[in-house]
């Protein structure tokens, strides 16, 4: 056989023979368990995560909660609903690659959406505030598909820019435009049907935990949806974007179809998060959706770890959580967040949890293939050709 | 007909023109070179050829069918894969999850366990680093995967753009005997190089390219024998 190839390849390389992907900390020990976890056990772990998460705000853990200086079921309602909002981000930034700088932008719409539909303020016909979700991400998709026509084909640098002008673009619009109301803002936006036994509404403004199981109900759902799209062509076409999208073209991913894709989905799901935003305050104006929030999404996902939908969704909560349980320290938030980021790069690039590149279990033909090859003649033909080589 | 027909085309980056009028054809079966100082408009055409630049003005025919236009996603189906300058792997995924991506424009992957297997047949030591992210391989063993990974789609011609930079002397004789095996085995090649003397021996034809102009062509020993040419890319007087 060519041994002179394996020859020159050896001398080629200086590379041990067990660097593999390269796992450390104790999320990725808690990562490698978790795979080895039959099916039915993997469930069982879920449901019960699943079920002290819906527990959170009626436990009201000492110390983790945020009382006395805010309420804690609300506290609980805004985490998930920015968890909801990094969840969006993170398919645009963590899954796609693309950075988007004026995520604030669709909150802002879907915010607004359900502020023109059910608030007593606004001109317009009244819908059922469950109405205003739906059509609150179907607004932002066409706010997003309008926003990513002409500017997916930038890269990099280019759409982090014109999509920092778009955010900024929204919150101005929604201050010059009369019928958007500026700081005035809307009144009384609306909630969810449903009374409770002594007649107040049970989403009411200063109850947090219908709107918390609300919000988690419908990340739970989406967490699902997005996990089976990951797992689909479209989640290696975005994985295989983010790495090199030349690369990517190449191989005959249709490129900007899939960052278009991607990008309507982030949009959805900042449209619903803010939609419940705007529920939940029962208040909507201009002064919410600044740069800053943007880059606490940012921050959100990037902490999380760009890529993993369940790292952002943590991200997203403890974005929201820390400066209302500190709130003496909430001042200085982005002083903290920054200083967290910057330790975290420097030890933790990859992020708290980090995005898990587990194409080939999802490639069946390539695991099909390494299962026949690896299970006896592929570990005794390897070494044959290390004999010959030296 | 030729496999592969560019009839006059140029190309633009912006306001600068970086082809001229460039006409080349590739036969079905050959290996055709395409060799050039720094600059010259290699790694530009073959982007163009693989779709991922614009046409400014002239024609590519692939088969038969006038494919200016079409986008770079829909050439690889229809059967031509380009292995970019610096090889343009996938670094964080594995040498495997890098060969899946290759079949990705494969609408029949009944055939891709065979297709790994002739990967790996020319490329053991892929087979070995199966499970290696792309990104920690040498720089030969990423060419070898870059190729490996063009030739998961099934190519008709196979566009390999300077498949010897940066490699080491003994692993660019081996790289050139490789390109040679895959064309024996009915693979059409277009081979952009710097490395004049390897791209010509290998070649059935060859192409000069200076400035965005093709100044030179005949066969490969005929480049070979030209004494302006041997002066200005084989460093001989």
């Amino acid at each position: 056989m060519t041994s002179p190839i394996e020859d020159a390849a050896a001398t080629q390389s200086h590379l041990d023979e067990q660097s593999e992907r390269p796992k450390r900390g104790p999320f990725d020990g808690l990562a490698r368990r978790w795979d080895h976890l039959e099916r039915w056990q993997q469930w069982g772990v879920l449901a019960l995560v699943a079920a002290l998460v819906y527990l959170l705000p009626v436990l009201n853990p000492p110390l983790i909660t945020s009382e006395p200086s805010n309420d804690f079921p609300i506290t609980c309602a805004n985490m998930a609903i920015y968890a909801l909002a990094a969840l969006g981000l993170n398919a645009v930034v963590g899954q796609a690659g693309l950075l988007d700088l004026g995520y604030i932008g669709f909150f802002a719409v879907g915010a607004y959406v359900t502020a023109l539909w059910t608030s007593t303020d606004s001109t317009f016909v009244k819908i059922p505030y469950l109405w205003t979700l739906p059509l609150a991400m179907i607004v932002t998709v066409f706010f997003g598909i309008i926003l990513g026509l002409p500017t997916l084909r930038l890269r990099g640098d280019y759409l982090a820019i014109v999509t920092l002008g778009f955010g900024e673009i929204i919150r101005l619009l929604a201050t010059i435009i009369p019928a958007l109301r500026g700081q005035v803002g809307f009144q009384n936006v609306g909630a969810p049907p449903g009374t409770k036994s002594d007649g107040n509404p049970v989403f009411a403004n200063s109850s947090g935990t219908p709107w918390y199981w609300l919000t988690v109900t419908i990340i739970i759902l989406l967490m699902v949806l997005l996990g089976n799209i990951e797992r689909s062509r479209a989640g290696r076409a975005w994985i295989a974007i983010r790495e090199d999208e030349d690369a990517a073209e190449i191989m005959g991913v249709p490129t900007f179809k899939f960052k278009l894709w991607a990008f309507a989905i982030g949009a959805a799901l900042g449209g619903l998060s803010g939609a419940l935003f705007g529920g939940l305050n029962g208040f909507v104006n201009n002064q919410k959706f600044d740069v800053q929030t943007s880059m606490l999404f940012l921050a959100a996902v990037v902490l999380g770890g760009a890529g993993n939908k369940f790292g952002a969704v943590i991200g997203g909560a403890l974005v929201a959580y820390l400066p209302l349980r500190f709130t003496g320290l909430a001042e200085y938030k982005f002083l903290i967040f920054g200083v967290i980021l910057v330790v975290l790069m420097i030890f933790r690039p990859q992020g708290l949890f980090g995005a898990r590149n587990h194409l080939l279990t999802y490639a069946s033909r390539a695991r099909r293939w390494l299962g026949e090859k690896t299970s006896g003649s592929g570990a005794t033909a390897v070494p044959a050709t290390e004999e010959s080589s030296s | 007909m030729a496999l592969l027909e560019v009839d006059n085309i140029s190309v633009h980056y912006g306001r600068i023109q970086a082809i001229h009028d460039m006409s080349l054809t590739v036969e079905e079966g050959e290996v055709v070179s395409l060799i050039g100082a720094n600059g010259a408009g290699k790694t530009t055409t073959m982007r163009t050829l693989a779709g991922l630049l614009n046409l400014s003005a002239g024609k590519i025919t692939f088969d038969g069918e006038d494919i200016s236009r079409t986008k770079g996603h829909i050439r690889v189906v229809k059967g031509i894969s380009l292995t970019p300058e610096g090889r343009g792997i996938f670094p964080a995924m594995t040498v495997m999850e890098n060969l899946d991506m290759g079949a990705y424009a494969l609408k029949d992957k009944s055939q891709m366990a065979a297709d790994f297997d002739r990967v790996f047949d020319l490329f053991p030591r892929m087979k070995e680093r199966r499970k290696q992210l792309g990104g920690t391989l040498s720089g030969g063993e990423q060419q070898m995967l870059a190729i490996g990974r063009a030739l998961m789609a099934h190519p008709k011609v196979l566009l390999l753009d300077e498949p010897s930079m940066g490699l080491a002397p003994q692993f660019i004789r081996q790289i050139f005997s490789i390109i040679r095996q895959v064309n024996e085995q009915g693979t059409t090649v277009l081979l952009v190089e710097q490395n004049a003397n390897q791209a010509l021996a290998t070649a059935h034809r060859a192409y000069v390219l200076e400035t965005g102009r093709i100044t030179h062509s005949g066969t490969g020993k005929e480049l070979l024998a030209n004494p302006a040419i041997k002066e200005a890319y084989l460093g001989a007087a």
